[in-house]
């Protein structure tokens, strides 16, 4: 098992004939990934890579019975691709793209709230379940099959988790990164619950960053759970001057001053196992097993 | 993106917002003269123009300027005249701006207006929730932070949709929360809908009305006005694109900008070249566990074209408070190969005079780590983030 995709799930790309679009998606094929569409407007009824191409998300959901999409259209036209894969009642949606407006996201979440779809991104590498589907842009080859989830905030440090799993000799069950963005499609929680569901998953890696106050309501969450797993965090940005960056003025006026500290002390009350350096995640690992 | 106490009062204006009467002045001679247009008796306001708030609580580094800060109530034009003297051409330091301060090129001339119930209004985008956020506060302190910080309770935040301002319940709960009186509920109205409107339709980040307060004939005036807008907008907002003050910026952000990459500068002397700011926060987390600090960091986010990564890193390589270049990149939208033939084009035309250090992890790292060996420049390959960051400490010790 693993979680939001598998050797089994069926995926579309939105925007598959761009050029990052199939690149990427030429990898995903070859990892395996059960890739079984295509949709860019005005191309539908040709083929590429292999996949046919359609013009809409629901001729091409009724044709091929996909369950997920991976979205790589520009930042202008995020908002009308999205709202077609969750009219389509996707599962899954993972968004590449980046660059997308704060009010486009706005727009996006207020489509998701009651629909069946789970957002990923933007901004992100995407969703990853190692040897069996690849959903976004993840250096594939980095990637081992095992037991720990991942769920990161930050795309680079995604990775870094990654090669520290493999360090510890272990390797992962499905890697998702939430993006960078100021708004996002999910947070920790959604993704935890399912990890705690998954059979295959013994632990989970939780990279946070500044801004939000995503690792609190992780840390509150956690701590009203009953059946939980070892979770290990890791929040960047110790070393940052919180008042200095300009760009989190919005969240210290409506949430108070969040350092990346204060993020750290959730967590530990919360009973997560935190680090100070993310190279410091394979022993921390290591004490897991002992 | 940013834009001056001037132009957030024009735009405010479209949207039904008052304003006192003002005009910007780039001399103390035109400074007169709008004083004359604007009002014929003083007092009038003369306010600083630079990319900062807490400017009247901010001081000029040069001693001529006076020790008063970026903001003067004048009363005649002898003394208005005087104190923009002073003013010009000198550089105001706040909390915001950082030691250096910036040198005060505009100044915004008013008619002082006298007002009463002071308070604060401002707009911004709760990420979490997500929405935009009318936030008001009855405050005269003019930093809006610290009574966020200390005392929660004196600001009231108000959750708004995209499509729609406050409603009438809305308004009344703001009227009483500033203890403004009943027959104020009008144009309260009409002042909170203008921020909105204007936050929407220009898609703003943030809004600040710093303070407001009730004229003498029952208007609700914005005495100062700081707005911000969300850079991944901008490609649909081209009026807003053009008050974009180029002189706010060092050249060195404005070119990284040019290009589509992030780059900040910061106290110490390791120029860093990341994708992606968690990893640009994770290193310097590390540099600075170690003693050492970052000058500069660039983030070639979705950099896939090799002359511009080329022309990028140039900008590091040529920044003077750089002794030594850490590279460090995780291949996924950005392909390891085409970095590293950035820095080979990049070295091959401004020379390499740091050392510099090299971490490539993901697409296309052997094709990357290929390029650097065979073009011979002196420079470390790591295998680990840890292990790039403790190669160039050690290199630059030993260079000391």
């Amino acid at each position: 098992m693993s979680i939001l995709a598998n050797k089994d799930t069926k995926v579309i790309v939105q925007g598959i004939t761009g050029n990052q679009a199939s690149f990427h998606t030429r990898r995903s094929i070859e990892y395996g990934t059960n890739i079984v569409g295509g949709v860019t407007p005005n191309k539908g009824g040709t083929e590429f890579l292999g996949v046919p191409v359609f013009n809409k998300v629901s001729e091409a959901v009724k044709e091929t019975k996909a369950t997920a999409s991976i979205l790589f259209v520009p930042a202008k036209f995020v908002v009308d691709a999205a709202r077609e894969a969750i009219e389509a009642e996707l599962e899954l949606l993972v968004c590449i793209s980046d660059n997308i407006p704060i009010s486009d996201m706005i727009r996006i979440r207020e489509m998701l709230k009651g629909s069946k779809t789970t957002l990923i991104g933007p901004n992100t590498p995407g969703v990853i379940t190692p040897n069996e589907a690849r959903l976004g842009i993840f250096p594939e080859n980095i990637h081992n099959k095992g037991h720990i989830g991942v769920i990161s905030r930050s795309s680079t440090l995604t990775y870094e988790a990654v090669i520290e799993i493999n360090r510890a000799k272990m390797g992962q069950s499905t890697v998702i990164g939430l993006g960078d963005d100021m708004v996002i499609g999910s947070d920790f929680t959604t993704s935890v619950e399912k990890f705690i569901h998954d059979d295959e998953t013994k632990a989970i890696v939780i990279i946070g960053t500044l801004g939000g106050t995503y690792e609190e309501e992780l840390s509150e969450y956690y701590q009203s759970l009953k059946k939980k797993k070892p979770i290990i965090g890791f929040v960047a940005g110790r070393s940052v001057p919180y008042m200095t960056n300009v760009g989190y003025a919005g969240d210290i006026i409506t949430k108070g001053h969040i350092s990346a500290q204060d993020k750290k002390n959730s967590m530990s009350k919360a009973g997560i196992v935190t680090i100070d350096r993310i190279n410091d995640l394979h022993h921390e690992l290591l004490n897991l097993v002992k | 993106m940013n834009i001056h106490e001037y132009q957030a009062k024009k735009i405010l204006s479209q949207y039904d917002i008052t304003i006192p009467k003002g005009a910007i002045a780039y001399t103390p001679a035109s400074a007169k003269k709008i004083a004359d247009e604007i009002a014929p008796r003083g007092p009038w306001m003369l306010k600083s123009q630079i990319h900062s708030g807490a400017r009247n609580n901010g001081y000029f580094i040069e001693n001529e300027a006076g020790k008063k800060g970026g903001i003067r109530k004048v009363e005649s034009k002898r003394e208005l005249i005087k104190e923009s003297e002073k003013m010009f051409g000198n550089t105001l330091v706040t909390i915001q701006t950082g030691p250096k301060g910036k040198i005060v090129n505009k100044i915004y001339v008013e008619a002082y207006t006298k007002v009463k119930n002071l308070f604060y209004a401002g707009m911004v985008i709760d990420r979490m929730e997500p929405a935009v956020t009318l936030l008001v506060g009855k405050t005269e302190d003019d930093d809006i932070i610290k009574v966020t910080l200390n005392n929660p309770e004196k600001i009231l935040k108000i959750k708004l949709s995209l499509d729609q301002g406050p409603n009438v319940a809305q308004v009344r709960q703001v009227l009483n929360f500033l203890e403004l009186p009943s027959n104020a509920f009008k144009n309260l109205k009409k002042f909170i809908n203008g921020i909105h409107k204007a936050f929407i339709q220009y898609d703003a980040t943030l809004i600040e009305i710093n303070p407001a307060g009730l004229t003498k004939s029952g208007e609700i005036i914005a005495l100062d006005a700081k707005m911000s807008f969300d850079d991944a907008s901008l490609y649909r907002h081209d009026d807003i694109k053009v008050l974009k003050d180029e002189g706010e910026y060092i050249e060195r952000n404005l070119k990284a900008s040019k290009y589509g990459f992030d780059y900040e500068e910061f106290d110490g002397s390791v120029g860093l070249i990341v994708n992606g700011d968690g990893i640009s926060l994770a290193l310097i987390d590390l540099l600075q566990q170690q003693g050492f600090d970052a000058a500069c960091a660039l983030n070639v986010k979705g950099g896939v074209d090799k002359d511009k990564i080329a022309a990028g890193v140039k900008i590091i390589m040529t920044n003077p408070k750089v002794e030594g270049i850490l590279i460090n990149i995780l291949g996924g939208f950005v392909r390891c190969n085409l970095i590293a033939d950035g820095i080979v084009s990049a070295t091959s035309e401004v020379g390499l005079n740091s050392p510099l250090v090299v971490r490539f992890e993901g697409v296309n790292k052997e094709y990357a780590k290929e390029i650097l060996e065979k073009s011979k420049l002196p420079m470390e390959i790591s295998e680990d983030m840890l292990g790039s960051v403790d190669n160039l400490i050690k290199i630059m010790k030993e260079n000391d």
